[in-house]
């Protein structure tokens, strides 16, 4: 730390040798701050910045085709329609892709869920030969750049029969949600005292049991924020279901969305519509959960 | 031991799923990389005839682009915000939500939005770029050469800048109130604390995240697939996408494997050089 090699400048230097001690605990708790202005031009920046295009989108989702497309563009429709709603919910394969969306989305975050789970109780609470070797190679799996293994996937896909349907990309997914499920429900179960374990071992229950009865209702925030993340990335996922479902029977949100915006003439309205719907259950589930999801985050990130 | 056994089956599942998934698709790559398509072994023609194809540096160069541009100003937008967020001011749980907005988004919304947003005759940015004053004619943003990619990397900062400010105020929350009182005590005054205490302290996070920001860099494919596919005239081809294309536009399953192989090798440099330099680098006085 360079602090205190660092000159002050002597009025402040001297206005730090005049506090008092009675006001030195004042200013204690006070924290240095960049200014008032600085703090409410950031907010407003960064307001706007994370808003516009969420409420543009959403603007954009309730104009009719002619207030869509005018110079000067309309802040306000006048008249709002829900036409570009009833477009994408009725007359386009929106909801099927919808459905797939979320039968894979669940498949595979629960699949990782219940591996993890075991996984990470086994990295947390049991010393064994390789052990460190395993963990570095769950996640190499999560620093793995994803495109470079899409043809060989593929081709054993198409080997399994599993191209084009729910399973091949439910299985797929366990390598973008695996690994970093592992890794935060391990830190997750090393935190909490051994001594439980021990206890409850004691008195006869199995290490299942113990898994189960005791590990998994401590660690509700852990399995919150792997469910939320694995769901989400799930959601959002593209390159593998570009790849691996082409067919509209189970090809996902995204791909439809993204076929959607780039046929040759593009219904914008149509397109901001079907975004608004994709986002909804992401945001909802998202707000409900943030405090929980970010939290079991950085506990995995910071304790490693 | 049983004790020992155990693990073992603890773990099993998952690392049965993984090895399936990783470890065996990485060890087919490199057999399809070096065979045709009859499986007959042609040595590296399958590496000559992507490294002849024109697109390939263009793609590789792409990529730095794509991944340097986009890293350095999530990085730098990610910092000031959690400094921001960091600070003490009625709202500000309110305002940590909103920031969490971009990344929340699924980026093929985002890309979509965008790209009604920055749409050339009827897009709100060229409207408010134009009443504004800042140019003079509307500018086509996505179709032309010299914008796309400046462009799609903007929407690629504009989604994960929330990840780094979420990772990077945990690191400075974390940050022990003594430093800030000493440094108080010595008169120091906010941007002192910034330079000297919050930046240093949260330098191991901002290390682990740029990896990370690295890795998903090479991975997005999202954005630019979604709003450009490639285009114009390959400008805004990324690696990923040239072996999307060779894998099935061209159904060239083993010349995809063999541009897949430099791809990995050049990502695994880029990550080792990495960690190799800043593993090192907190040695030094700072």
């Amino acid at each position: 730390m360079t602090m205190n090699a660092h000159v002050l400048p002597p009025k402040q230097a001297a206005a730090a040798e005049n506090t008092s001690s009675s006001r030195k605990k004042s200013a204690k708790l006070e924290r240095t701050g960049p200014g008032a202005l600085f703090i409410v031009v950031g907010c407003i920046l960064l307001v706007v910045i994370c808003l516009f295009p969420f409420w543009w989108m959403s603007l954009s989702s309730i104009k009719t085709l002619r207030e869509l497309y005018t110079i000067p563009p309309i802040w306000w429709p006048t008249a709002p329609t829900l036409d570009n709603y009833y477009k994408v919910l009725f007359e386009s394969n929106i909801p099927r892709y919808f459905l797939n969306s979320v039968i894979i989305s669940v498949g595979s975050t629960v699949l990782a869920l219940c591996l993890a789970v075991f996984a990470s109780y086994g990295f947390a609470r049991f010393d064994f030969k390789g052990k460190s070797l395993f963990q570095a190679f769950v996640l190499v799996g999560q620093l793995l750049p994803t495109a470079a293994i899409i043809v060989p996937l593929f081709v054993t896909l198409r080997v399994l029969g599993l191209v084009n349907t729910y399973w091949g990309l439910i299985l797929v997914y366990m390598i973008i949600t695996l690994p970093l499920s592992v890794w935060m429900l391990t830190s997750y179960f090393k935190a909490l005292p051994v001594e439980l374990d021990e206890a409850a071992i004691i008195d006869g229950a199995s290490r299942v049991g113990v898994l189960f009865r005791i590990t998994i209702p401590l660690s509700t925030p852990g399995i919150v924020a792997v469910v939320v993340y694995s769901f989400v990335t799930t959601w959002n996922e593209f390159i593998f279901a570009l790849c691996f479902a082409s067919d509209s029977s189970v090809k996902t949100l995204p791909i439809g969305l993204a076929e959607f915006s780039t046929e040759f003439n593009t219904d914008w309205g149509a397109v901001m519509a079907a975004s608004v719907v994709m986002t909804l259950p992401i945001a909802l589930l998202f707000m409900s959960m943030q405090r929980l999801f970010v939290g079991g985050l950085t506990a995995g990130a910071t304790k490693g | 031991m049983s004790r020992q056994s155990t693990g073992y089956w603890f773990i099993l599942p998952a690392l049965v799923v993984l090895a399936m998934l990783i470890a065996y698709p990485v060890a087919y790559t490199g057999l399809l990389s070096v065979t045709d398509s009859q499986s007959n072994f042609v040595g590296l023609k399958n590496f000559a005839t992507v490294l002849r194809s024109r697109a390939t540096p263009q793609a590789f160069w792409n990529t730095l682009y794509w991944v340097g541009g986009s890293i350095v100003f999530q990085v730098l937008l990610g910092t000031a915000t959690a400094i921001l967020l960091n600070q003490r001011f009625p709202g500000r749980s309110v305002m940590r939500s909103v920031a969490l907005i971009p990344w929340v988004i699924p980026s093929i919304v985002a890309a979509t939005t965008f790209a009604w947003m920055f749409h050339t005759e009827f897009g709100i940015i060229n409207y408010m770029m134009t009443t504004s004053g800042l140019i003079e004619q509307p500018i086509g943003w996505l179709t032309n050469r010299d914008t796309v990619m400046p462009v799609l990397i903007a929407i690629n900062v504009w989604k994960l800048f929330p990840f780094v400010a979420i990772m990077v105020l945990a690191g400075l929350q974390s940050i022990p109130k003594e430093l800030y009182e000493a440094a108080r005590v010595d008169g120091a005054n906010f941007w002192e604390e910034v330079r000297y205490i919050m930046l240093p302290q949260v330098r191991p996070v901002l290390v682990a995240v740029t990896l990370l920001l690295v890795i998903w860099g090479l991975n997005a494919i999202t954005i630019i697939y979604a709003i450009t596919r490639g285009g114009p005239a390959n400008s805004t081809l990324i690696t990923p996408i040239q072996i999307f294309r060779i894998a099935f536009e061209n159904v060239q399953f083993n010349q995809a494997a063999a541009l897949s192989v430099m791809f990995f090798a050049v990502a695994i440099l880029i990550v080792f050089f990495y960690i190799k330099a800043l593993a090192a680098a907190p040695g030094e006085a700072r």
